[in-house]
């Protein structure tokens, strides 16, 4: 690995070239070589972490009979199944009324890449922002709206889907009522929600991955703590991105600059690591009983519990995927870090090695008017093939070798917890991958 | 049952004991059959091979000429304006052998080798206001490449071969006004009513069903002829009200004499009508009737414009909307106008032209999430319903009609009201899988066996059954770039005809890239009887491949 890169520094011609290289290999020699001293099991957390963290639970149910007694956002220490319900307010998609321009992409061992932008308006029903009208509200209620409307591809060019997110019970499984704009059928249809477990086509994401779990779904433990040096991970041929701002204002952004929690987060560590639970949602046989995944190991920083990694095991306890996000207060009108969202993530799944990314970019907060709530978040809204959403976007990638790092994979620690096993041809990708700075691809040499 | 379709019968019996595999196909057809597993075949290959192919993989993934050297350019030339362009190629080519078939000359093996170019234009001039026209340049030389005798259409209409007329040329061009409470859509247009598979409320605009039975849906977009109307919409809360307004009349197109896909059942033969032009252009029937088709709606005459009204109305898990058209049948019925003879013979003066209906329609959708379902835990499902009734559609009546010919005075013409509707529930099975129940149900009041046919009834019987079934899957190791679809429409009729056959298709699909698309289809015609829906094309089993790129 280092050789790789002493001759990626030596044979680079501009001075950009060189640096990112070596500042990459420096950080992935770090993580390398704190791995072994970053993470501790439960029974080692320092006392001062367990001031936020409680490793007792789960406490007394409500008259739900399911849902703690204490109410959200709970106060510290939070134990594993309030760390789960402190999740609920970071899902893919941020819990406040805003717009956006989603970008997508996928891109396989081979290199074959495929990306999308859709632009999103997102309506909160029932709270201004927060995951209290999820928790709390009656089954079947509807709890936030997104409308979203496809530029890109250009096969995907104005389709459109409403998205009805729903609040689930046991009698009520109902999760999302799903309506799609298909221009080539000219037709508003409902569609079947995707199962909540399945990969979407040609992406890592699942369904579930999008809209976050319920926590009442799923049993909580709090297996330690570790430490975080990176996420996403940018390539070292892809050194500026360029992001738009809410409006639509492009500035150039150096990746090796955006860091992991935003430069607002004020917990980061002197070393630029974070703090982070780690904990597991096992899901509960009465609620989830075919659930194709078995397991999911959350690392969520200290303070407000945002989650910067995730990794999901299967039935048999073997490594599935691994998501990694970079976080940012987004929204200032929230307090204690609840405005955080996750403007870059990355989905690596080890058996296809598959990697997809996901961009939130031009995001802007938005104060829908009573006639905006009744029209644009309503299925028909979408036969009017109206764009309302004027945000821009020029984050795509349009060149696989210049597609986000598979995210480290953290090997030994929490052994109990972690069962990976990836085959010999994806663990030399991974080797090639780290030495290069930038993913090669199979049958691919390097000069 | 006339001695040539019980010849026909015989010789679809011999050959479906052996299966489609062992006609031959086209040279053309084989080859692009084995570079497509080729390309494909994923685990099917070793993994030396596809390392080789990961190369063109990562080529074809970026590979878009027309959006880096058309659109792109443009669009940052012309703020404000976007475009969209899109090239088909679809071919189709018959599976069985050169001979012919009822009264068809059916010496071609192509059924279609078509090109298609979309340019799709949209101007936004300002936040509400946007012009938008879509532009279509067609040629299918299917008709020149054969030396086929038996494709002699382009001879009396030669849009079936290629676009020249700027009706097909600018295909859609309309200004959009939206505000948050109303739209109004101004301009030659394209509206398709409905919520499922098929047409039930989509009967605003006419359809050029050149393929007869082959035309699937996916196939309406570009087989939809736009029609020149206001179309204003405007929304209470969640209820939306649509009304349109259509001066503009087009009728439907069919299959013609000359074409391929014109029914073997319809006389006179190919060698006979291909040297008659007045039954070509429609003047004269097989009969020898003498037709009259002067009448057509009138532009401008405001009472013979078309008005369409529909409200949308969301209530809990239902979505659900009612329609109403005053519209001119797409179809037109010949009444009898008067006799006449010619070598002792006689024959009737018919006068060609549309009619008025009256349609109400009804579409619905449900969503919903089964629970504990063995194997697959919980499953989503959706179900649709949708059903028009149409009031006054007029038959011909072939007891008037010999009557007729004896001296009474009868128009030929029976009015009577048809229903069709459909249920469908959609399951999404894992992996991808989605399932597709769709019972269809035609209806015509008061039928009898000597109607001909009218709009919205069932093919020569009173009632009929069409439970399709579709079911398609991607498959995850191509990360869902190859999918296979399969399509089965068996229709059943009664009191008369029973089963009319079948129509089966398997479709294997695959994404070279996210602009370019290829895919082969194969279609099966089989069961009936040979003057059936179905049973009449059992000699048409024919494959297809296209390919679509998007940019």
């Amino acid at each position: 690995m280092t050789i790789l890169g002493l001759d990626l520094f030596m044979s680079s011609k501009n001075l950009e070239r060189r640096v990112v290289p070596f500042f990459l290999c420096l950080l992935i020699g770090v993580s390398v070589s704190a791995a072994e001293v970053t993470w501790k099991p439960a029974n080692e957390i320092s006392q001062k972490a367990l001031e936020r963290a409680d490793l007792k639970g789960p406490g007394p149910r409500d008259a739900t009979g399911y849902l703690p007694e204490k109410k959200y956002p709970f106060t510290s220490p939070l134990n594993a199944e309030e760390i789960g319900y402190r999740l609920m307010n970071f899902n893919h998609v941020a819990s406040w009324a805003h717009m956006l321009a989603d970008c997508y992409g996928s891109v396989t061992k081979e290199g074959y890449l495929t990306e999308g932008i859709t632009l999103g308006m997102i309506d909160n029903v029932g709270s201004e922002g927060g995951p209290e009208a999820r928790i709390y509200g009656s089954p079947g209620d509807v709890f936030q709206r997104w409308n979203y409307y496809y530029t890109y591809p250009p096969k995907s060019e104005g389709e459109q889907q409403v998205w009805h997110l729903r609040r689930t019970g046991r009698d009520e499984p109902t999760k999302l009522d799903f309506f799609v704009y298909s221009p080539s059928l000219r037709r508003v249809r409902r569609q079947p929600p995707p199962r909540r477990d399945a990969q979407f086509p040609n992406s890592v994401q699942t369904f579930d991955d999008i809209v976050g779990l319920e926590a009442w779904e799923f049993e909580w433990t709090l297996i330690g703590s570790d430490i975080l040096y990176s996420t996403v991970r940018f390539p070292s041929n892809r050194p500026m991105l360029t992001l738009a701002r809410a409006g639509g204002r492009f500035y150039e952004q150096e990746a090796s600059k955006i860091r992991m929690m935003g430069d607002d987060y004020p917990y980061y560590r002197k070393d630029n690591g974070i703090d982070t639970f780690v904990v597991t949602a096992v899901p509960r046989g009465d609620w989830l009983p075919k659930y194709r995944i078995g397991r999911v190991v959350y690392w969520v920083d200290q303070h407000y519990f945002f989650p910067l990694r995730i990794e999901t095991y299967d039935r048999e306890g073997e490594l599935l995927a691994i998501q990694v996000r970079m976080g940012e207060r987004q929204n200032p009108n929230l307090p204690d870090g609840h405005g955080y969202t996750n403007p870059h993530s990355a989905y690596w799944d080890v058996r296809l090695d598959l990697v997809t990314y996901s961009a939130h970019d031009s995001m802007a907060l938005a104060e829908w008017t009573k006639e905006e709530k009744e029209t644009l978040f309503n299925p028909d809204f979408m036969r009017r093939r109206w764009n309302r959403n004027n945000a821009k976007s020029q984050v795509l990638i349009r060149d696989p070798k210049r597609f986000h790092l598979r995210p480290e994979i953290l090997e030994g620690r929490f052994p109990t917890y972690r069962s990976i096993n990836l085959s010999p041809e994806v663990l030399a990708r991974v080797k090639a991958q780290n030495a290069a700075g930038r993913l090669v691809f199979a049958g691919e040499t390097l000069e | 049952m006339s001695m040539l379709f019980w010849q026909l019968i015989h010789e679809e019996a011999h050959l479906l004991g052996f299966g489609f595999f062992r006609q031959r196909l086209t040279g053309w057809h084989l080859s692009f059959i084995l570079l497509l597993l080729f390309t494909f075949s994923g685990e099917l290959a070793n993994a030396a091979m596809r390392d080789r192919l990961a190369g063109l993989d990562r080529f074809l993934a970026t590979f878009d000429p027309g959006g880096r050297f058309l659109t792109r350019p443009i669009e940052r030339l012309v703020p404000g304006l976007t475009l969209n362009g899109t090239y088909t190629f679809a071919s189709d080519a018959l599976l069985s052998s050169h001979d012919n078939v009822g009264f068809r000359d059916r010496d071609y093996r192509w059924l279609q080798f078509q090109s298609l170019f979309e340019l799709e234009a949209n101007y936004q001039v300002n936040s509400n206001i946007q012009i938008t026209g879509i532009f279509h340049a067609l040629y299918d030389p299917v008709y020149s490449l054969q030396g086929s005798d038996g494709l002699y259409a382009p001879k009396e209409n030669e849009r079936l071969r290629g676009y020249e007329d700027s009706k097909d040329i600018v295909r859609e061009l309309y200004v959009s006004l939206r505000t948050l409470k109303f739209d109004l859509v101004l301009g030659k247009q394209q509206i398709a009513w409905g919520k499922m598979d098929g047409r039930f409320i989509d009967a605003i605009n006419p359809m050029d069903g050149r393929e007869s039975v082959q035309l699937e849906s996916t196939d309406y977009e570009r087989r939809r002829i736009p029609l020149w109307m206001a179309n204003l919409t405007y929304y209470v809360g969640s209820v939306s009200l649509n009304f349109l307004w259509i001066p503009g009349f087009e009728p439907d197109e069919h299959a013609t004499y000359g074409s391929p896909w014109y029914s073997p059942l319809y006389s006179p033969a190919d060698s006979v009508a291909r040297h008659n032009p007045t039954l070509l252009q429609g003047n004269v029937t097989a009969d020898g009737y003498t037709v009259d088709r002067r009448s057509k709606p009138n532009w401008n005459d405001f009472a013979e414009h078309q008005l369409a009204f529909r409200v949308d109305v969301p209530f809990g898990a239902w979505t659900a909307g009612l329609i109403y058209f005053y519209a001119w049948d797409k179809n037109p019925s010949d009444s009898i106008t008067g006799r006449f003879t010619e070598n002792g013979v006689n024959y009737l003066s018919l006068e060609r032209r549309h009619r008025r209906l009256h349609h109400f329609g009804f579409t619905a959708d449900y969503a919903g999430t089964l629970s504990s379902v063995p194997i697959v835990g919980t499953l989503p499902v959706v179900l649709r319903v949708e059903a028009l009734l149409s009031k006054g559609v007029p038959f011909a009546d072939l007891d008037e009609y010999a009557v007729a010919l004896e001296g009474a005075d009868v128009d030929g013409l029976r009015e009577t009201d048809t229903i069709k509707g459909a249920f469908a529930f959609e399951f999404a099975f894992p992996h991808n899988t989605t399932f597709i129940f769709q019972p269809s149900l035609y209806y015509t009041k008061d039928w009898k066996s000597t109607l001909g046919s009218g709009f919205g009834g069932a093919v020569g019987d009173a009632w009929a059954l069409a439970p399709v079934i579709f079911i398609k899957r991607p498959f995850r190791f191509t990360r869902d770039r190859l999918a296979i679809g399969l399509t089965l429409t068996p229709y059943l009729s009664q009191p008369t005809r029973n089963s009319q056959g079948m129509k089966t298709k398997v479709k294997v699909s695959y994404e070279f890239s996210q602009y370019l698309r290829g895919k082969i289809v194969y279609t099966n015609y089989s069961g009936g009887d040979g003057d059936d829906l179905f049973g009449g094309y059992r000699r048409y089993d024919n494959i297809g491949i296209g390919f679509i790129y998007e940019f």
